[in-house]
């Protein structure tokens, strides 16, 4: 791995084909979400397979995400997506839920385990029990801070992956909120989940995925980089599944030219015209999550940040 | 003369001494309470330690037992705090103590071998491996949410020999339990409390009593492409299937949970008397009471269609 690592989550070979992938180091492949995702690729092995090989063709890194609530029906499923990973020389996995690590560190001794949001490791403790079933890296649970994930990294020696930008994962559920619209709205599932579908109070709003709420507003770390850097964190996500391929393209375009420009001892500034590229990609706004310590919602830094209707 | 079967034991909510004595009263087997400060739960919901050790001695008096919920995510330099807390209510003969966090889990079990753990609820568990998982960890016991099925207990206790515990009387969010921090994306603050640990209000699994302000039970509008589609509530609703409790029974089940520490007293014994009932007519062979759910304010019809992708 270089300096640093720029990584993003795609769905389907649908939205990997129309991806341009060329400003990111590695794709996770596969919905944490639905089975039922449209082509999702935890569904579809072969499309899994050709996956990992058009990612590790382009020279990035290939893992393999795995469902965030899977009940015992789910569990074949998610057997035959880690053989297909294994198989297909996959880099890693991606577990959100603990039963499935001990299915990988069970029947798959040899393969990272990269621990998922959903996971909720919490603490240096939480994070050490799941470094002996074979985690090599972690997603803290969203809600702690900076502080606290540093002081999980350096009491545990395992590196976080932090979400850097994109709207954060805020609950996953074992049902659809959207299928009852199914019957007066033109559109179906499995295209329902892909719509812009913001639930809205006052100034509150999140984003509905069907089985997943994520936040309303993006995650933006884009003027803490040069501090993500000095802390020792080189492992970035920018959350796309549910974005378009050029959100998806636009966005690590600004952050890997940010954190080249970070690694390097820069002080993290970046031009306007950046910033008016970031506000094009926003639905409603801008946020921190909780890396400071602060409502998920808000925003710390040095730009001000108006809340955009969506 | 056919021999009563094994029956699972029925583990109520207490968030009082009196809704503690009304649960035995009730027949319930266990109890479980909350310590002020390490429990999540409404305002109403927790002991504080002369509260707790009445509450084990009229157990132990009884022959039942109390478990802890200790549910709370303790922060790194909380951790000795609890533990010790622990060491001395296990000495009061606490029974067992309910928890969240996995290494918080592995600790105890090792500091601590003589007490009992529970995986909670929080831990969001749902399949057989999960089971195993935490019987790897040293759980004693962990807790499925009500809406697995039956199957899917014979399964998992066909596979693991942790103790199955099902929260058939809950709440049914949208979100699984323990995956959510809605709450604190919205709303989260720190909050002192005088000599008690600093609590984050507004999350969930470290916020402790009151932290969930319930945003799903309010009002949103539903917006697609930018305008108003609805305006509703996150799906919910109660579940307490008395009247097919006898399935449960008969997959295995260890422990039959009931949830609701803010419940008040005379509830508590309403819901407890009533499963016990039907639980004591599985074990002389009887049909349950076919309208039993209607006394526990739940019912076990389907969910509907419209909001699961199973079978699609």
């Amino acid at each position: 791995m270089g300096p640093f690592e720029l990584n993003t989550t795609i769905s389907n070979l649908r939205n990997l084909r129309e991806s341009d992938l060329s400003a990111y180091d590695a794709v996770y492949l596969g919905n944490i979400y639905c089975r039922i995702y449209e082509d999702n690729f935890l569904e579809r092995l072969d499309d899994l397979e050709e996956g990992i090989a058009l990612v590790k063709g382009q020279g990035l890194r290939a893992y393999v995400t795995s469902y965030a609530a899977p009940r015992n029906d789910v569990l074949p499923k998610v057997q035959k997506a880690l053989e297909t990973a294994a198989a297909a020389g996959a880099d890693a996995v991606e577990v959100h839920n603990l039963g499935v690590l001990r299915m990988v560190h069970e029947q798959f001794p040899g393969m990272p385990a990269h621990i998922g949001g959903f996971a909720n490791v919490y603490t240096d403790a939480g994070a050490e029990v799941l470094k002996e079933y074979g985690a090599v890296r972690f997603t803290p649970n969203y809600e702690i801070s900076l502080d606290e994930v540093r002081a999980i990294t350096s009491g545990v020696g395992m590196p976080a992956e932090l979400v850097v930008h994109g709207k954060m994962p805020l609950g996953v559920s074992d049902y659809c909120f959207l299928l009852e619209y199914e019957k007066n709205w033109p559109e179906k599932c499995p295209t329902l989940c892909q719509k812009n579908l913001f639930l809205k109070q006052g100034d509150w709003a999140m984003r509905s995925v069907g089985k997943g709420v994520l936040s309303g507003k993006d995650v933006c770390m884009l003027e803490h980089l040069p501090a993500l850097i000095a802390a020792g964190h080189n492992v970035f996500r920018i959350e796309a599944a549910y974005e378009t391929p050029a959100y998806r393209l636009n966005i690590a375009q600004i952050y890997r030219a940010a954190l080249e420009q970070a690694a390097a001892g820069g002080d993290g500034t970046v031009d306007e015209s950046t910033w008016n590229t970031i506000r094009e990609h926003t639905a409603v706004g801008l946020c921190n999550g909780f890396y400071f310590g602060r409502t998920g919602a808000e925003y710390v830094g040095k730009r001000m940040q108006s809340v955009v209707a969506c | 003369m056919a021999l009563p079967k094994r029956c699972a034991k029925l583990l109520a909510p207490a968030g009082n001494l009196e809704a503690a004595k009304q649960a035995f009263q009730a027949g319930a087997d266990a109890v479980y309470v909350g310590l002020r400060g390490w429990s999540r739960g409404g305002a109403r919901g927790e002991f504080d330690r002369e509260q707790l050790r009445l509450c084990i001695e009229l157990a132990h008096a009884l022959g039942k037992k109390v478990q802890l919920a200790a549910n709370i995510i303790p922060k790194p330099q909380e951790r000795q705090q609890l533990l010790q807390e622990l060491a001395e209510l296990a000495g009061w003969g606490l029974h067992a103590v309910i928890l969240n966090d996995v290494g918080f889990l592995r600790e105890v079990r090792r500091k601590l071998p003589g007490l009992a753990i529970t995986a909670s609820i929080g831990c969001g568990a749902l399949n057989t491996s999960d089971a195993l998982f935490y019987q790897d960890l040293g759980a004693t016991a962990v807790v499925l949410p009500g809406y697995v099925e039956p199957q899917e207990i014979a399964a998992v206790k066909a596979k693991a020999s942790i103790q199955i515990e099902v929260m058939l009387h809950m709440v049914q969010e949208f979100i699984q339990l323990g995956k959510c921090w809605m709450p604190s994306y919205l709303n989260f603050a720190a909050a002192e409390r005088g000599d008690q640990p600093q609590r984050l209000s507004g999350s969930v699994k470290r916020g402790g009593v009151g932290s969930c302000f319930r945003i799903c039970q309010q009002p949103w509008s539903l917006l697609k492409d930018g305008v108003e589609a609805d305006r509703r509530l996150f799906p919910s609703r109660q579940i307490s299937p008395v009247a097919e409790l006898g399935a449960f029974l008969d997959a295995g089940v260890d422990v039959i949970k009931i949830q609701g520490r803010s419940l008040p007293a005379e509830m508590v014994g309403a819901i407890i008397g009533t499963y016990r009932s039907a639980a004591d007519a599985w074990k002389c062979g009887q049909k349950a009471d076919q309208k039993a759910d209607q006394k526990t304010n739940g019912n076990r019809a389907a969910l509907p269609v419209m909001w699961t992708v199973q079978g699609r």
